[in-house]
């Protein structure tokens, strides 16, 4: 069975149906890059995937374990929820960093909380027994996370002085700061001016390793063609077309992938 | 001069009772207004209803209208009556600011960016930490302008208790001007006057105070 098991997800809008009957699965430290056309309900199921709306049908099943499944029809609490939600991490189109604290205190918000939580809960975070302990390795963690995505020196701004590049690759450092099993882009680089586009990129191509799964939705198909390890083309909520980015983008077999790819190679070439 | 300070000293008396009113009722109005502001907001149809009906009267009637009501009508139907005006006069005005703080709650607390909650969300947060660690700085940031337009706008206001006979500020003047001393009417305004300047410095104040950041 694969890491990431996505399994006959449905979702409708009133009586739009957004998301028909969408499945796929993915191997732990895998890149999967989705592309189509806006409207073809790429950033439905991501946010599907990240619990932020309830699928109707289908089932989600991370590392062995189900994490939702329609057929479930227990009402999950909100801790149960929560729990589940932290198998992800996402990152918005809009970044959405919380503007009154700084870039550091951003990354520490959550896992601040988190720890003292489950401290009090089960006495212990993370192989940390008291708060300030914790505390410490968190603050640690961040520095280092700060480091990864080049931001080390902005650690005291705030994000209203940042770039639209910058925010984003801090917003990158807080998913990660949760240790997610499982992150997730959501068109990462789509509000950023075409230059500030590649450092957002080259953070994302840098996180690639053998323990880092990731689901990027996005636009760039180069980006898509050099870093993905499997590729799935959407359109009007089905899978048009999955594979490998050599089988999916240089050797389309649908004609709905061809025309779309068509109108991308026309400015790329 | 013994009369200017005959009379400043009983005008200061009657700014006493203003001063009262206005801060009791910012204190139970603000926390009265949040939870109108949560009713006005829910997603149960009826209280949502209720709530916005509350708000359309309240609203749409003059202060002191409520003012004769809360005092006169209670009496008339059981048999109550205010042994305190002023008692009167806070209801009317809790009630008045309540329903006004209440809109500007929620303006502040709906025009957060649907994006600060999710964030929140995905970051394994509680609906209770979201929104207080999340959005509640933000909405304070949001609403400081019109709140401390509100907030003046009560300072002058408590002058209306008069018409239900509390010796405010105003009808110590007026009771002045009954014994044809015209000038001390007019002399209220300084109490007023300064009253709202420290007011606008200190929200100038709490304004620059919260500029570190934009929302």
């Amino acid at each position: 069975m694969a890491f990431l098991q996505v399994q006959n997800i449905k979702k409708s809008f009133d009586r739009t149906e957004v998301l028909k009957d969408i499945s796929f699965s993915l191997e732990k430290g895998e890149v999967l890059a989705i592309i189509g056309s806006s409207g073809s309900g790429k950033t439905t199921l991501l946010r599907c995937i990240n619990f932020l709306e309830t699928p109707q049908a289908g089932k989600i099943t991370v590392g062995g374990k189900v994490l939702f499944d329609s057929d479930d029809k227990s009402k999950k609490s909100d801790l149960e929820i929560r729990k589940n939600r932290l198998h992800f991490g996402m990152v918005f189109q809009s970044f959405n960093l919380f503007p009154q604290y700084t870039v550091f205190n951003n990354l520490i918000l959550a896992p601040n909380l988190m720890a003292k939580e489950q401290i009090k809960q089960n006495g212990e975070y993370m192989g940390a027994k008291t708060y300030k302990e914790a505390q410490q390795k968190i603050n640690e963690e961040a520095e280092a996370l700060l480091k990864k995505v080049g931001l080390t020196e902005k650690r005291d701004e705030y994000p209203c002085n940042l770039s639209g590049g910058q925010q984003q690759r801090v917003a990158i450092a807080r998913a990660l700061a949760l240790n997610p099993d499982v992150l997730c882009f959501d068109e990462p680089t789509s509000a950023l001016d075409p230059e500030l586009t590649g450092e957002v990129l080259n953070v994302i191509k840098g996180l690639k390793s053998s323990d880092s799964t990731m689901i990027v939705v996005t636009h760039e198909i180069s980006f898509a063609r050099d870093v993905a390890d499997k590729v799935i083309f959407m359109a009007d909520g089905v899978i048009e077309e999955e594979g490998t980015p050599q089988q999916v983008i240089e050797n389309p077999q649908s004609p709905r992938t061809q025309s779309f790819l068509s109108r991308f190679n026309r400015f790329s070439d | 001069m013994d009369q200017f300070w005959n009379v400043t000293s009983q005008l200061l008396e009657g700014f006493g009772e203003n001063c009262m009113l206005f801060g009791v009722t910012i204190l139970v109005a603000i926390p009265l207004g949040l939870i109108i502001s949560m009713g006005s907001m829910s997603k149960f149809f009826p209280l949502k209803a209720v709530t916005r009906t509350f708000v359309w009267i309240i609203r749409g009637t003059p202060l002191m209208l409520q003012l004769f009501t809360v005092f006169y009508v209670p009496p008339l139907l059981f048999d109550i009556s205010f042994a305190d005006r002023m008692t009167a006069a806070i209801i009317a005005f809790v009630i008045n600011y309540a329903a006004y703080f209440s809109e500007i709650f929620r303006g502040g607390i709906e025009g957060i960016p649907k994006g600060q909650y999710e964030a929140g969300y995905v970051l394994g947060m509680k609906k209770s930490q979201v929104f207080f660690k999340v959005v509640l700085m933000q909405v304070i940031k949001r609403i400081l302008p019109p709140m401390s337009n509100e907030i003046i706008t009560l300072v002058k206001d408590t002058s209306l208790a008069r018409v239900i006979s509390v010796i405010e500020i105003l009808r110590v003047a007026e009771n002045f001007s009954k014994k044809g001393i015209i000038w001390p009417l007019f002399y209220t305004g300084a109490f007023f006057l300064i009253f709202c300047g420290a007011l606008t410095i200190l929200f100038r104040f709490l304004e620059k105070k919260l500029d570190y950041y934009k929302v």
